[in-house]
């Protein structure tokens, strides 16, 4: 089953003035399980779909669905709750809270989620012992390293189960060595949980990596490539 | 709540610098504000108290008719059981004075002066205005005595000392001649210096006797347990009363002139205070404009992961709150410390004699009104409730995305 679909979804920025297309009928479907990323140069629209996907920008036309619920009518306030519960997300520049340690950060998630203390905190250890920081829960941001920080991000993205992630350029800003570390993580947490994973990148390295490759051109889909068989790991 | 309350703490503590410094402004004013409300309420708050006690009590019962002329035919019967029934009108009354009042000629055996007298119980008064640690010679009369204790302003003017005898001349009540001769028990250098140039205190029965005015009292004194019973206690007593020919007066009704001067005096004070509010504010705006602004990204960051934006709201209120918090808590201790340690500011030289020339003691008495304490707490608070409007405008107008690419 499709985790997101979307139809028809357009963008354009400054309609009334100098119309930009960032968006041209975008049609996707992107299923459970799913380490996808999406490429393109600059302005190619990558951003403003996963913007879309996210809930976080509102489509000029066309609809957005997350399991099946339209998004894109929702209510600031519903859709703050519904990404909440559905969506984790990993931004290029990290966006911990500098004042919370790493295991503040994974929890906080969960805590606005109103889950139950001891949960949170079980869980938030063990998302950061399976990122690899087991050793730096109580580091805050500024005590951790570029590639270490992605990790807690990544962690924290997590945190929520949501149905699937949003990595906004994640290795962008990270090293090649903690790149592919990053990289490793992921691809294990898709391999055995299942996790499902989108990207937009310009990184080769992610590309590389990634089962399916969108590229886009121009606010539309140029190339919807799947590099690796998904039936094995019981994704149609 | 409690990880809302710990990001706010730690929030405010990002920029240790600019906190305290924001802090420190909020300690000042409150400090500065407190310090001087105090010095001019301290003055006014020693006045009133000697007023209240020596002149009008918070409370006084007269004849209706008194207040237009104050004269003894406006007397009124006084018997254990009027007394009874006001003591019974209102449980929060905790003390209750008889005095009879009159003018009369203070007389030497060649010259005299205009008088106040007095007819009063002397254990009563004690109890009430502890009037005899004024005593400056002699003694107090004791109740049933025919002596006299007198200002020693007056008897300075009429050049009588203890043991001299005290010619008293006037009208008594209805028409009646009221003269006699007492000898002086006591003189008192009394704290009010227009009543130390003119008062003389006979005990009660002795003036009552003096004035044909047998059981009748010109005002009774009424004291609640605390002053700010004094309304709910003179409505408690006016209750009681079957007729309209007692009435009860509040002491604020009874001397508006100081009222209105006090709200004069401190009308600079309070402008000042509003003025330096008015500055730490824009003060306080500036930081948290600043605290709002570079974190317009991390509060988009934190919109996108999906924290609402009223708890994100509540997250800044509270900053903005444990800043100005803070700075009030710290600027009421660190007043009441400082009052404590300059209370009373001794005058000294030119400027003490010109305060006892206008008849006040040389000192200037610090006031300890809890209101002057926590009004600067709702003014901190007013000011950071309107700082908060920035922010709090922010977050609700904040776009997402612009915020992430700020």
């Amino acid at each position: 089953m499709a985790i997101v679909r979307t139809e028809k979804l357009s963008k354009v920025y400054n309609p009334d003035t100098v119309p930009v297309h960032a968006l041209r009928d975008v049609s996707i479907e992107i299923n459970e399980g799913e380490f996808t990323a999406v490429r393109g140069p600059s302005g190619s629209g990558k951003t403003t779909l996963l913007n879309m996907i996210g809930g976080l920008d509102k489509p000029t036309s066309g609809n957005v669905f997350i399991n099946g619920q339209e998004i894109s009518k929702m209510k600031d306030s519903k859709r703050i709750d519904f990404r909440l519960q559905n969506i984790g997300f990993v931004f290029q520049h990290y966006n911990l809270i500098p004042v919370f340690t790493a295991r503040e950060n994974v929890s906080f998630i969960m805590l606005l989620q109103k889950r139950d203390k001891k949960e949170i905190r079980q869980r938030a250890d063990e998302l950061l012992d399976q990122v690899g920081l087991g050793e730096r829960k109580d580091a805050r941001p500024v005590q951790l390293s570029g590639g270490q920080q992605q990790r807690v991000a990544v962690a924290r993205a997590l945190a929520s189960e949501p149905k699937f992630i949003l990595a906004d350029e994640p290795t962008a800003n990270l090293d090649t060595e903690s790149a592919m570390n990053l990289l490793d993580i992921m691809e294990k947490m898709n391999r055995e949980q299942n996790v499902t994973f989108v990207f937009s990148t310009h990184d080769q390295r992610v590309i590389d990596r990634a089962y399916r490759v969108i590229t886009m051109v121009d606010g539309a889909i140029h190339k919807d490539e799947i590099k690796s068989p998904l039936e094995g790991r019981g994704v149609s | 709540m409690m990880t809302y309350l710990k990001l706010a703490w730690r929030n405010i503590w990002r920029n240790r610098r600019r906190t305290l410094i924001t802090i420190s402004a909020f300690v000042f004013a409150v400090l500065a504000a407190i310090v001087m409300q105090s010095m001019n309420r301290g003055s006014y708050e020693v006045m009133i108290d000697r007023m209240v006690s020596f002149n009008t009590g918070y409370l006084q019962v007269q004849d209706y008719r008194y207040d237009d002329e104050a004269s003894l035919d406006n007397s009124f019967y006084y018997n254990e059981e009027l007394r009874d029934r006001i003591l019974n009108a209102d449980e929060r009354i905790e003390k209750i004075v008889p005095r009879v009042e009159t003018f009369m000629l203070a007389a030497n055996d060649v010259s005299t002066r205009g008088s106040v007298v007095f007819g009063i119980d002397p254990e009563k008064e004690q109890n009430f205005n502890q009037i005899e640690n004024y005593l400056a010679e002699g003694r107090f009369f004791e109740a049933d005595e025919q002596t006299a204790v007198m200002g020693k302003g007056l008897a300075d003017r009429l050049q009588l000392a203890v043991g001299d005898t005290l010619a008293l001349i006037g009208q008594g009540r209805f028409g009646m001649s009221a003269s006699g001769l007492f000898e002086i028990a006591g003189l008192i250098e009394h704290p009010i210096r227009d009543m130390n140039n003119s008062v003389v205190y006979l005990p009660i029965r002795t003036a009552q006797e003096l004035l044909s005015a047998e059981n009748h009292i010109t005002g009774l004194m009424i004291n609640p347990y605390q002053e700010r019973q004094t309304d709910a206690v003179a409505a408690s007593i006016r209750n009681s009363f079957d007729d309209n020919e007692l009435v009860v007066y509040t002491w604020p009704e009874l001397m508006p002139e100081i009222l209105e001067l006090m709200e004069m005096d401190l009308a600079v004070p309070r402008l000042l205070t509003v003025v330096l509010y008015v500055v730490i504010g824009f003060g306080f705006l500036g930081t948290v404009l600043t605290m709002t602004m570079e974190r317009l990204r991390e509060f988009g960051v934190l919109l996108s992961v999906g924290m609402k934006r009223f708890n994100l709201s509540f997250v800044v209120f509270i900053e903005t709150l444990f800043i100005s918090v803070m700075g009030v808590l710290s600027g009421i201790v660190l007043s009441w410390g400082l009052l404590k340690w300059i209370d009373p500011i001794n005058l000294s030289g030119d400027a003490a004699q010109a305060v006892i020339d206008m008849g006040f003691e040389p000192i200037i008495p610090m006031s300890f009104a809890p209101d002057q304490f926590y009004i600067q707490g709702l003014y901190v608070f007013l000011i950071a409730m309107a700082v908060f409007l920035f922010p709090l405008i922010k977050i609700v107008k904040l776009n997402i995305l612009e915020a992430a690419r700020s």
